[in-house]
């Protein structure tokens, strides 16, 4: 399993979102990718297409304005 | 004690419901065309956005000694009333700066304000090119997506469909490009 990390601070969307199915693309399954961000719409449009795609997915705040999103690839 | 009572507020479902999340679109639209209602049946005006900027932008010429009298855009009767009247007493202006105050209140109380970084200069160019852009569109479209795609399809205009029509062709091709850039 390996874990990697998604810069997208100061990105707007879609960036992030583009930016967040390009990376899934080449982890395998099982592999975790976090994706930092500080745009509230990427906190709805990412977690809502990686629940889609059938992904586990688990939103942290970090800080003010700040979150993480973790995204386990499940296929 | 203070952070005794922030963490309490913190942990209350109705705060993360009311103030902490996001509201469902649905809860958004159903707002925004009750007060887009009451902003008509209160101004007399649909709701617009941009073409108080161009106000500002006269006002502005105007507070450095300069004249609009001449253009082309502001010779109506209309425009000129707007004008005259003032900053404070433009119903358009004193909305959006409202819009603005809104906007901060929320992400405040929700405690998710943030200054962000810029990233890179590509973000700086893309931001004033895309901003010079919407403006000067939005004006010579006589309408921005509110003024005139929204309030206009609220009001069973045919104008706001064609609108609608040429603004996803350009959301279209703006994505592509962004994509293109920023990637």
């Amino acid at each position: 399993m390996q874990e990697q990390t998604l810069d997208c601070l100061g990105e707007a969307c879609p960036v992030p979102l583009v930016k967040t199915q390009k990376a899934l693309e080449d982890l395998a399954v099982g592999d975790v990718l976090i994706v930092q961000i500080d745009h509230s719409c990427a906190m709805k449009n990412v977690p809502e297409w990686a629940r889609e795609a059938g992904h586990n997915v688990e939103i942290e705040e970090v800080d003010d304005g700040e979150w993480e999103i973790v995204i386990e690839k499940a296929k | 004690m203070l952070k005794k009572l922030s963490d309490a507020i913190g942990k209350n479902d109705y705060y993360k419901i009311w103030l902490k999340d996001a509201w469902p679109y649905v809860t958004g639209a159903v707002l925004l065309s009750v007060f887009q209602i009451g902003t008509l049946a209160v101004t007399g005006n649909p709701w617009g956005v941009s073409a108080a900027f161009a106000n500002w932008g006269a006002w502005i010429i105007e507070a450095f000694g300069g004249s609009v009298e001449k253009w082309y855009y502001f010779s109506s009767d209309g425009a000129i009333a707007v004008l005259e009247r003032g900053f404070l007493r433009d119903p358009a202006t004193v909305r959006n700066l409202g819009l603005i105050a809104g906007a901060l209140f929320s992400v405040l109380i929700a405690s998710a304000f943030k200054i962000k970084k810029i990233k890179t200069k590509k973000q700086v160019v893309a931001a004033i090119l895309g901003g010079l852009l919407m403006g000067y569109g939005a004006r010579i479209g006589f309408g921005c997506n509110i003024g005139a795609l929204y309030s206009a399809i609220g009001a069973f205009s045919l104008s706001g469909w064609v609108f609608a029509v040429f603004i996803f062709a350009g959301a279209i091709i703006g994505s592509k490009l962004l994509v293109k850039v920023f990637m």
